[in-house]
């Protein structure tokens, strides 16, 4: 797993809200998220849904500022039209961490199988570049990322398997 | 009761110079792209998610007031944004509900809107708000004003007339309404 604090100190040089849905996959970063609240200069915004999230993050970015985003890859099946007809559409930046469930360690979540198989497909058709988050080499997938969010001003994305913010 | 562009008419004088405005998809965007200050910003699509939009224009532009104009149809399409907004409670934010009980840009098809108690509703998230049932053109200007000038999240929900000015679309590409909308923010604050 991926030190929670390291990582909050990444994020909230680059970042200056969070928000989204929780899947169990961020579980620990979340925890430790809420716990340092107070003493960190990122600000927390719970959403009702992830278009929601997405809607919240165009605001901040018409703004000048920046929102990573989290929510489960089921997520990515509500926010379609957030994304092809507001945050693309507008060319608004903004990072989306996306948990990557429904591979074989999801075998007994029936309901994340097929999200888990048409995931990567999906965002490649929503035209969305995307990158693993892995453990090892977190820092500079980060830093790929933000880098095209801000050179394309637009939406990007991390695919986080189960065990990189989460135990 | 009046109908929805007279509506957005009457909130020119109400305005001040700094006010940021969010309008919904539809109509709505058109008529406030032709009638009000510009630049705004001016939702074409993401239907349901002019609040949300709204709050994070609120949170990030503390010293600016943030109007939401969203049809009926929008508000229940993200009806949970509203109980986002209450939450966070943004003093800066204040969304008008302009309600024809219609899905008026595409046709007049109806919403679901007639059922809601808006008063009940609004009063359970423990906001301010204002419910105008069939308001006069006078109390409605008194409504505007107030809701523009509180000095905390407010939302003011009005019955309106349908129909609408003949009005050309949106003239900017989104880029440009992005472009134009972030150079005003940038000059003003
Ligand atoms: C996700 C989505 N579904 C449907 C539409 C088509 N559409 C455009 S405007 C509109 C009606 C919006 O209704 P309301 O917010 O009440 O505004 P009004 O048209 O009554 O002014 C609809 C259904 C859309 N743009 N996006």
């Amino acid at each position: 797993m991926i030190d929670p604090s390291e990582f909050l100190t990444f994020i909230e040089k680059r970042f200056q809200y969070i928000c989204g849905v929780p899947c169990s996959f961020f579980k620990e970063f979340l925890a430790y998220l809420t716990a340092h609240e107070k003493n960190t200069r990122i600000k927390h915004i719970y959403s009702t849904r992830e278009d929601e999230a997405i809607g919240i993050a165009s605001g901040i970015a018409f703004s000048g500022k920046k929102a990573l985003i989290y929510m489960q890859n089921s997520g990515l099946g509500n926010i379609g039209d957030a994304l092809t007809s507001l945050a693309q559409l507008y060319k608004l930046p903004m990072l989306m961490l996306l948990s990557y469930r429904g591979l074989e360690i999801d075998k007994d979540f029936p309901e994340h199988s097929l999200m888990g198989e048409v995931n990567e497909p999906f965002l490649k058709v929503l035209k969305v570049p995307y990158w693993n988050l892995s453990e090892d080499n977190w820092e500079t997938e980060m830093k790929t990322a933000t880098k095209t969010m801000i050179e394309t001003s637009s939406p990007v994305a991390l695919l986080v398997e189960k065990g990189v913010l989460c135990q | 009761m009046m109908k929805g562009f007279e509506v957005i008419s009457a909130l020119k004088k109400h305005l001040r110079k700094d006010d940021i405005i969010v309008s919904s998809n539809g109509n709505i965007s058109r008529e406030a792209y032709h009638v009000l200050p510009r630049p705004q910003v001016y939702l074409r699509g993401s239907m349901g998610l002019p609040i949300a939009v709204g709050l994070g224009l609120a949170l990030t532009n503390p010293k600016k007031n943030v109007l939401v104009i969203t049809g009926d149809g929008n508000f229940l399409m993200g009806l949970g944004s509203s109980t986002t907004a209450a939450y966070y409670k943004p003093r800066n934010l204040k969304i008008l509900i302009l309600d024809n009980m219609k899905y008026y840009t595409t046709g007049g098809q109806k919403t679901v809107s007639s059922v809601i108690n808006y008063a009940k509703f609004l009063d359970s998230l423990n906001i301010e708000y204002t419910d105008s049932k069939r308001a006069s053109q006078d109390q409605i200007e008194h409504d505007l004003s107030e809701l523009l000038g509180s000095e905390t999240f407010s939302v003011l929900h009005l019955h309106i007339n349908e129909g609408k000015k003949d009005l050309d679309n949106i003239a900017w590409h989104p880029e440009e309404i992005t472009d134009r909308f972030c150079t005003r923010l940038a000059k003003s604050s």
